[in-house]
């Protein structure tokens, strides 16, 4: 055989091949449907499974938190079929007018396709869904969906609790593919805090769709389906008792009250008045609710005791007693004379001379100007700076001036001026103790927070440290969560010298300036403090712990604009303290009912109609 | 000349364009196919297997730029041992070869784990060019040339056959492409495709005519019946022809221009898409026309593989590049048509595209073979290939106007 024949045998093959393969492919994929239609060419869809949120207790294991359901009706247009308008619109209270217009806004809407469910009506009522549960048959096409929502059975706390809502795009991209679209979040709050324990583990449930997007079954009868896991369920430290009674003591006030349990650093309470209801923030109108409160002038989305920062006024004087002793210019011993006050600081009328106790239980502005300077011209130093940095840094470990590391979004951390801040103001070298006389009586440019003024008296109380404070008792049983809480932060004052200054505390109380504070029995160490205000009248300020041995609370309570420590500050913190200790407060009903109907803006909070719901 | 210099890649630009393109688009499918539920959640992490592929791609490259750098006229000598050493290994790997999925085709030596009928492929093929290169003046004595050679083909082709029916078969149908243009007389030939024929009618009677109670126990025997059923009436019974509903419904939903690379339905379905069913993927995802240009992509390598052996018709490497070429033509027209179904399922993989193991190292060698001879034939001969070339551009003329 010729080798060119040999040639023409050869390409004739392939170009058969090729040809057959050219048909093969033609009509499988250009030419013939019946696979596109073929009842095998299923598409894969995820559905999410999504757990129950985490509940929320107080720390006796009262609900706080849970879970409620909510019907969303949703619709497949393509499904829609012989619908009775007239029927259909009754059900759902609109007009046949409501009806056209909703449907097209719906096809208007972001990813709408006939075939693909979408949200027809957000959040029916129970009625609502009902009606439409009897009467889904006569409606093809449309579904009701069941989704959880949060329900907060007091109505308090709103801003312990934060809220959740919708993610943004922003949160989506940062989830690592967790969070989609329409997906709930923990916006504020523990809700935000904890979100990862509360929210659970999505489940995910592969599905065969079909061409036309009918449900035939699941992917591999469930094998590569996961459950959904539960959220945890958190205790909260907080006392709903406590927490309650506060609140209901701060209404019509503007203020903040912090308690603590010193010895482990939980939040006992923590309220911010002006408050809201947090269940505003759920539901239908959860944003029109938001808008409201965002607009507020008197601000009930700020959260005070966070983040408010006030002139601390007397507290600062019983951390000046403490550093004073250890920096060695002060002795229980010490003795100063005042009359009337320290150069152009005042004094109001008093015994005079006093010592240390004494000076304290009296709140003697005059000692303490001398003790801060005696502090900051100590001659154990070269420099007033330096005598300053070492009071500052003594002060600092009470936790001032910084952030402590809440379990809570939107601490402040307060100001406390290092000695670079009056370099600043004055220039280099050329201030010194009389310059910065007035954060002798805790005026000036300090800045404390509430929850750092709490956190302050809780190291008195514990004699020289403190745990931070936390609101988090346990999540899913387990105590103590998050090994953070458990360290102690140790003051650079010893221990040796606290004792002292919790007498001249106790004096306070006893037979002081905080009279009105005291409960017969219980052994209440406390201060009052009235911090300057430039805007208007000044704050009243009291923080106590109680008993004075094995202290069970620190407390510490603000009242913007009100005035004296003792006047509204002071018996407050008592009403809480007795609740809190003997888990009433009825011995004192006149001062129980002063404090509850007192007025201090205009501003009326009523009582929420209903305080706790059944459910 | 430095070792790098050496390396770089010489010979037929459009065969390493197209080796090139090949492992490319394999990548890239398999990527897609490996994104499949089963995949993503069995360890979740599917990159592995685009690294893996990858990693054994860069040797394969390593291997195909070094062998290539080798002059072929060494595969002579090197052809005769490794015939020699292939039968022992064949017989090794019958007895204790490792079995996967039900079929004994995997021996591991020195650590390596490969299949015996890669290394067989390889050596027989070197041999018959080398046999018939070496005999050409006698290519006509039945007895001293022809016998011998077909007595190899044949000893090998059966020793494979039993665990590796598909890849016998194809090896044989190269060994006869071979000896085509080898210049053995065509009736010889005919002789080998009567005796094939008869052979083969006589499996396929054996198959169908003896009851499924005979033939169990009987390994492969079975597995080679259900497969021709299954291909045959497929309708009748859908388990069966479960992957290739699938393969169709994949190449089907394609449609012209394709799904999109990493958009495949059908890889949820079709089971490890990445090696037998790949095409179907690629047509799934790159529609008709990458399947068309993919289909293109080897006939042509196969045509760029000819063109040296009309250039030199009676030299070793020409027949060894032309050799080779077609085996692994065939295998991937093999496969594509067992994807679009016109062809029984045979476990064939589409060379450098399907996902493999120490497959793809082996292939790797016979490419580099290739590239050797495309590279020195044109290095050795340039007067001779010259004055061949005119003469040769009149015949594909000819060949055209047929
Ligand atoms: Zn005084």
């Amino acid at each position: 055989m010729d080798s060119s024949v040999k040639r023409t045998i050869l390409f004739l093959i392939f170009c058969v091949i090729g040809a057959v393969f050219i048909v093969r492919l033609v009509f499988l994929q250009l030419l013939d449907d019946s696979y596109l239609r073929s009842a095998q060419n299923n598409v894969l869809q995820e559905q999410t499974i999504y757990p129950a949120r985490g509940l929320i207790y107080d720390r006796k294991g009262e609900l706080l938190v849970y879970n409620d359901a909510i019907y969303d009706l949703t619709v497949i247009p393509e499904q829609v079929k012989n619908l009775d308008t007239t029927v259909f619109c009754k059900v759902l209270g609109i007009t046949k007018n409501d009806f056209i217009a909703k449907f097209e806004k719906l096809k208007r809407g972001k990813g709408y396709a006939p075939y693909r469910p979408s949200l027809f009506e957000k959040q029916l009522t129970i009625p609502m869904y009902a009606a439409f549960q009897e009467k889904l048959f006569d409606f093809p096409g449309f579904f009701v969906e069941v989704r959880t929502d949060r329900k907060y059975k007091h109505s308090n706390a709103a801003h312990i609790m934060g809220y959740i809502g919708e993610v943004t795009d922003r949160d989506i991209e940062q989830s690592d593919g967790y969070y989609r679209m329409g997906d709930y979040m923990g916006i504020s709050g523990i809700e935000k805090t904890y979100e990862k324990d509360l929210r659970g583990v999505n489940g995910v449930r592969y599905i065969l769709v079909d061409s036309k997007n009918r449900t035939q079954g699941r992917y591999k009868e469930g094998t590569f389906d996961t459950a959904a896991i539960a959220g945890k369920n958190i205790a909260l430290s907080i006392d709903q008792v406590l927490q309650d009674l506060g609140e209901q003591l701060m209404r019509n006030k503007t203020g903040s009250i912090v308690a603590i349990e010193p010895s482990t650093g939980e939040l006992l309470a923590l309220v911010s008045s002006p408050t809201y209801d947090p269940n505003l923030f759920i539901g239908r109108d959860r944003g029109n609710h938001y808008m409201e409160l965002l607009r507020d002038p008197t601000k009930p989305l700020f959260n005070r005791p966070l983040a408010a920062p006030y002139p601390p006024g007397s507290i600062f004087k019983v951390l000046e007693s403490l550093v004073g002793q250890q920096e060695k210019v002060l002795t229980p011993a010490t003795s100063y004379a005042c009359h009337h006050g320290y150069l152009f600081v005042g004094c109001h009328a008093h015994s005079s001379p006093n010592q240390l106790r004494g000076a304290i239980a009296i709140s003697c502005n005059g000692y303490f100007c001398q003790v801060y300077r005696s502090i900051v011209n100590n001659p154990r130093y070269h420099r007033v700076e330096e005598a300053y940095n070492s009071f500052h840094d003594h002060v600092a470990s009470f936790g001032l001036g910084k952030r402590l590391g809440v379990d809570l979004f939107g601490e402040g951390a307060g100001f406390l001026p290092p000695a670079t801040y009056y370099d600043k103001v004055y220039g280099r070298y050329r201030w010194q103790a009389l310059t910065t006389l007035s954060l002798g009586i805790g005026q000036g440019e300090l800045g404390i927070t509430p929850l750092q003024m709490a956190n302050a008296t809780s190291s008195v109380a514990n004699r020289g440290y403190y745990i931070t404070p936390h609101i988090v008792k346990a999540i899913a049983g387990k105590p103590n969560p998050n090994p953070e809480y458990n360290v102690k932060h140790w003051c650079t004052v010893d221990t040796s010298y606290f004792p002292i200054v919790i007498e001249g505390m106790q004096d306070v109380v006893e037979r002081g300036t905080a009279y009105i504070a005291r409960i017969p029995g219980i052994e209440i160490c406390g201060k009052t403090g009235t911090a300057q205000n430039p805007h208007g009248k000044d704050h009243s300020v009291f923080f106590a712990f109680a008993p004075k041995d094995h202290p069970k609370i620190a407390i510490a309570v603000v009242v913007e604009n009100a005035g004296f420590g003792a006047t509204w500050a002071a018996p407050i913190a008592s009403i809480l303290l007795e609740q809190y200790l003997t888990g009433k407060h009825d011995t004192r009903p006149a001062l129980v009912e002063r404090m509850l109907n007192g007025n201090l803006t205009h501003r009326d909070d009523s009582i929420p109609a209903t305080k706790s719901e059944t459910f | 000349m430095n070792t790098w210099e050496k390396l770089k890649p010489k010979g037929d630009q459009y065969m390493w364009a197209i080796i090139f393109a090949l492992s490319i688009w394999g990548l890239l499918a398999i990527y897609s196919s490996t994104g499949a539920l089963a995949y993503k959640k069995n360890g979740g992490n599917v990159e592995i297997y685009l690294f893996q592929q990858a990693g054994l791609l860069l040797m394969g490259f390593m291997i195909m730029l070094s062998v290539h750098t080798i002059h072929y006229k060494y595969f002579i000598g090197v052809s005769k041992i490794l015939i020699w050493l292939t039968y022992p290994l064949l017989i090794y790997t019958l007895i204790w070869g490792i079995e996967i999925n039900g079929a004994k085709r995997w021996v591991s030596l020195l650590g390596i784990t490969f299949q015996a009928s890669d290394v067989a492929k390889l050596a027989i093929i070197m041999f018959v060019t080398r046999e018939l290169a070496r005999k050409q003046d006698t290519i006509d004595d039945f007895k001293k040339t022809f016998l011998p050679i077909l007595a190899h083909i044949t000893a090998i082709c059966v020793l494979i056959a039993p665990e590796n029916l598909s890849t016998a078969l194809v090896l044989f149908a190269t060994c006869f492409l071979i000896l085509f243009i080898g210049r053995v007389k065509i009736r010889h030939l005919a002789i080998i495709t009567g005796s094939v024929v008869i052979v083969g009618v006589i499996l396929f009677l054996f198959l169908f005519l003896v009851p499924e109670k005979a033939i169990r126990g009987m390994g492969r025997m079975e597995t080679w019946k259900h497969r021709m059923e299954s291909f045959g009436k497929h309708e009748n019974n859908p388990d069966k022809s479960y992957q290739n509903d699938h393969a169709k419904i994949a190449i089907a939903t394609g449609g012209v221009f394709g799904k999109f690379p990493g958009n495949s339905t059908e890889r949820n379905f079709l089971p490890e898409a990445y090696s037998d069913f790949i095409y179907a993927i690629i047509a799934e995802e790159y529609g008709f026309t990458g399947a068309l240009i993919m289909l293109m992509l080897y006939m042509f390598f196969l045509y760029r593989a000819i063109r040296i052996v009309l250039k030199s018709p009676k030299a070793f490497g020409a027949l060894i590049a032309v050799g080779l070429s077609f085996s692994l033509t065939l295998q991937a027209l093999i496969n594509m048509a067992v994807a679009v179904n016109l062809f029984p399922v045979t476990g064939l993989t589409l060379p450098l595209v399907s996902k493999g193991g120490t497959s793809i190292l082996l292939t790797s060698v016979a490419f580099g073979v290739i590239m050797s001879v495309s590279r020195y034939i044109e290095q050795d001969e340039p007067e001779s290939e010259t004055e061949k070339l005119d003469e040769n551009s009149v015949n594909e003329k000819e060949i055209v106007a047929t």
